[in-house]
């Protein structure tokens, strides 16, 4: 390839999410990925691939930041309370259908979770929608790490007999234990290793070198999250267990990066914006079971009114698709405002996610990730019609109707 | 059956409070069966609509419902839920959707409708004030009622009972059930588990088969001991309860959505002379033809994922429209009960695909009213039918509108829920 790839996106109001605000018949202009120009009067080089959007609504791509897709029959590691060692991004299925599916929905990237079956479950792998890509070119480069923890019914397996023993904790004490006790264990492994590294020191060249202590992939990821090296995302439910993770995570000196679901948040608002943390919650899922029947969709606005960083998830490959509507609801529950809404899907999952230099809204030199969609997105008719990564166009509504065959048949067709 | 007696008993609490005149006045009044008048006047009496226009005066001693720049819709009627039958889904105590078994033809949803259950007024504040109460589960699930969402008994609640019959059908696939994601999958060829599923459908249609003619003679002796030629047949609760379903009195709503599926239920009903709605319906846009032509209607959810990879990825969400195009009869459907209050951005979602507004619109108001006998009294603003209404700050289907006020049998009814109960609580803590 000779010279840069240059696309423009002309005509449309483009919600740019950050400090230029909302552009009326603006243009976005994209140099190799990156957005170089944004404005109003941009002149369009000669050569670049000009996307008409007028009439339409440009906005920065979604970011789900609760997410399992691609990774069907591989969410989660049960066979124990503590898998720090998994990995998610050994089991990334980039053929999964619904990566698509969710690029239609104006979504660019996803915070694809371990599940919730352990206090302390897998890593996490953050990716982009680069449909079509393998594994390894869908990771979103140099994102902070993360790993998930669970609190409540579902590491206490409250709603579902598993054959064989129990498995413990089967209650909230047990699963406070558990992570006073791998925390305590992380501690005495990070002892163990810094005296180590500090007799090798000493010794120099001198003399013969020290046993090194027995390493173990679960204590190095635990090690590092006491070092601040990995973002922690807890999903939790109860009020009472979010306080029990503040407590045990300040006590070790260690960071909540994200309360997950967390659908009492709003009764210890405070306490998580004291903290420091911010809160991926549901707009307005509630009653599935009896930690959900607190929940209330004013969560967002309440949690946001204290200064939490909240944003709006999906963990489900079908919601994921309409999370802009989900943000919409935060302007009806609690009456945030329009822009701290789709903050809630763009900006806010960034900056939870580390990637917020990166991602989260229509600024120059970020990634050209953007969504266009046919009317305002909060609007009842609103639709995904082209959703860009890095520039690149990988939804397209039109050419995907027009490659669908006509009349219906077994194999395709169109509603 | 006691359903007659149902219907006439919650007529009563509507006619007490018949002193009660409500106007809405000087909003734009949607009335769905017609026109959009752009400023009118809603007047409400005896639980009744009894004037609506342009020019409608406001009665001396009416409650005034000042709606100037807002929106009056007819209240929206959820066409498939179980609002009333679970509290909190994983809680076994608080669930009264689906009985042992799997033929419970003579289980009624009424009887189980907890009146007091919170989700009742979260998804009343939105603008929901009907909803299709169905049992769930089995082969035969039981019968649904169409529930009022205002009152204090099941009786006050019931509007309609027995609404249809509720049936799954046989798909030869298990149901999914959590506990098995523990066990070893089966190990057997594609063509193996086609033949287990081919078999264990037939079986389960010829079970259904068998019923249904089992129900005929049932209702046919139970028609000639009445005419005194022979003494009465022994109680039989499920097959008292089949017998007009048998003879096609009582619509059977069947929940199924493959195209090869819908196609063997409409053939069964044929066969058997059932008054077929389709629930579910993912592929109906596949059969819609048939399905005009045979008239059936169908219930559809419309937030949900294309059945198959090669499906557009928009499939259920473009699925009311290529309905509507084909001219079938259908209602746009929660099939849920705690998310019932999402039922606008359900019906929105089938308008960003193609379904026009009143289209959409009427599908969450009149067309479920149709489907389900009501049509003459709910689903619209007209004189005469049941003041069921509400005031919203605007487009219903747009996730950014409020409801101020709702009517339910002309008494307008508090928008105060768990939800806003624990706002007010929380909002205040520092």
């Amino acid at each position: 390839m000779t010279g840069p790839v240059l696309v423009a996106i002309v005509g449309g109001t483009i919600l740019t999410v950050g400090p230029q605000g909302t552009i009326e018949k603006g243009a976005v202009l994209i140099r190799d990925g990156k957005i170089a120009a944004v404005g109003r009067d941009l002149l369009v080089p000669a050569g670049a691939t000009v996307i008409d959007a007028t009439g339409r609504y440009v906005m920065p791509g979604i970011i789900d930041c609760h997410s399992h897709t691609a990774i069907e029959e591989s969410v989660n590691e049960c066979s124990d309370s503590v898998t720090a060692e998994v990995r998610i991004t050994d089991v990334i299925d980039h053929r999964d259908v619904n990566l698509y599916r969710e690029l239609a929905g104006g979504v660019t990237t996803l915070n694809v979770l371990h599940g919730s079956c352990n206090t302390i479950g897998g890593q996490n792998a953050v990716i982009k929608l680069r449909w079509g890509k393998p594994p390894e070119e869908l990771l979103f480069k140099d994102a902070p790490r993360g790993i998930k923890f669970a609190l409540g019914e579902n590491p206490k397996r409250s709603n579902f007999r598993a054959p064989g023993p129990p498995r413990y904790p089967a209650t909230r004490m047990g699963v406070e234990a558990v992570l006073r006790e791998s925390f305590q264990e992380a501690q005495a492994y990070k002892r163990e290793w810094e005296e180590y590294e500090k007799k090798v020191k000493s010794l120099g060249s001198r003399g013969d070198k020290p046993i090194a202590p027995r390493k173990s992939l679960r204590l190095e990821e635990l090690k590092d999250i006491l070092d601040g090296k990995v973002y922690v995302h807890a999903h939790c439910y109860r009020a009472d267990e979010i306080l029990m993770l503040i407590r045990i995570a300040e006590e070790f000196s260690f960071k909540i990066r994200t309360f997950q679901h967390v659908l009492e948040g709003y009764k210890v608002a405070s306490e998580i914006a004291r903290h420091g943390a911010g809160a991926s919650t549901f707009s307005d899922w509630w009653a599935y079971k009896m930690e959900a029947y607190d929940a209330i969709p004013y969560n967002a606005a309440i949690m946001a009114a204290h200064g939490v960083k909240v944003s709006m998830n999906s963990d489900s490959d079908e919601l994921a698709r309409r999370l802009y509507w989900e943000a919409a609801k935060a302007v009806k529950y609690g009456g945030v405002s329009e822009v701290e809404a789709l903050k809630m899907v763009t900006l806010n999952p960034a900056w939870q996610l580390g990637i917020e230099q990166r991602v989260g809204s229509i600024e120059v030199g970020k990634d050209a990730d953007i969504a266009i969609f046919s009317a305002h997105p909060f609007a009842p008719d609103a639709r995904v019609e082209q959703t860009l990564v890095d520039g690149v166009v990988y939804f397209d509504r039109a050419k995907d109707v027009a490659a669908r065959t006509a009349p219906a048949t077994k194999a395709g067709g169109s509603p | 059956m006691r359903a007659p007696v149902v219907a006439l008993v919650m007529l009563v609490p509507a006619m007490a409070t018949a002193a009660d005149v409500v106007a809405i006045r000087g909003g734009r009044i949607v009335t769905v069966s017609g026109p959009v008048i752009e400023k009118g006047t809603v007047v409400v009496s005896g639980g009744k609509i009894t004037a609506v226009g342009a020019a409608v005066e406001v009665p001396a001693g009416a409650t005034v419902i000042d709606a100037s720049g807002q929106t009056v819709y007819p209240g929206l009627i959820d066409g498939l839920t179980t609002l009333g039958l679970t509290e909190i889904g994983s809680v076994a105590g608080s669930v009264d959707t689906t009985e042992t078994g799997d033929v419970n033809p003579h289980a009624e949803a009424w009887i189980a409708v907890n009146p007091h259950s919170e989700l009742l007024p979260v998804a009343r504040a939105n603008g929901i004030t009907a909803a299709l109460a169905a049992p769930a589960g089995g082969l035969i699930s039981g019968q649904s009622a169409l529930l009022r969402l205002a009152g204090s008994t099941p009786a006050a609640l019931t509007v309609k009972t027995p609404v249809a019959m509720h049936m799954v059908y046989p798909t030869g696939r298990p149901a999914f059930d959590i506990s098995r994601l523990f066990e070893e999958p089966e190990l057997k060829t594609f063509e193996e588990r086609q033949k287990d599923k081919k078999k264990s459908q037939e079986k389960d249609l010829k079970r259904l088969a068998n019923l249904l003619e089992e129900a005929k003679a049932y209702g046919a002796a139970q028609a000639a001991a009445k005419a005194g030629r022979i003494p009465p047949p022994k109680p039989d609760l499920p097959m008292e309860a089949l017998a007009p379903v048998a003879r096609g009195e009582v619509p059977v709503v069947m929940r199924v959505d493959a195209e090869d599926d819908i196609r063997g239920a409409v053939k069964f009903a044929e066969e058997h002379g059932l008054k077929l709605i389709v629930a579910g319906g993912l592929d109906a846009w596949r059969v819609a033809d048939l399905l005009k032509q045979k008239d059936v209607a169908v219930l559809a959810s419309v937030e949900r994922l294309p059945r198959r990879e090669s499906d557009p990825y928009d499939a259920a969400y473009a699925n009311p429209a290529a309905l509507h195009r084909a001219g079938v009869r259908f209602a746009i459907v929660s099939d849920d009960a705690s998310q019932s209050r999402n039922l606008p951005y359900e019906a929105a979602m089938a308008r960003a695909y193609g379904l026009d507004a009143g289209a959409a619109l009427r599908a969450i108001t009149l067309s479920p009213a149709e489907i389900f006998g009501v049509g003459d009294r709910m689903g619209a603003i007209t004189v005469g039918r049941d003041a069921d209404l509400f005031v919203a700050t605007g487009d219903i289907m747009d996730p950014r509108s409020g409801v101020t006020h709702v009517l339910v049998g002309g008494q307008e009814q508090s928008l105060e829920t768990r939800h806003t109960r624990l706002y007010e609580e929380f909002k205040k803590r520092p």
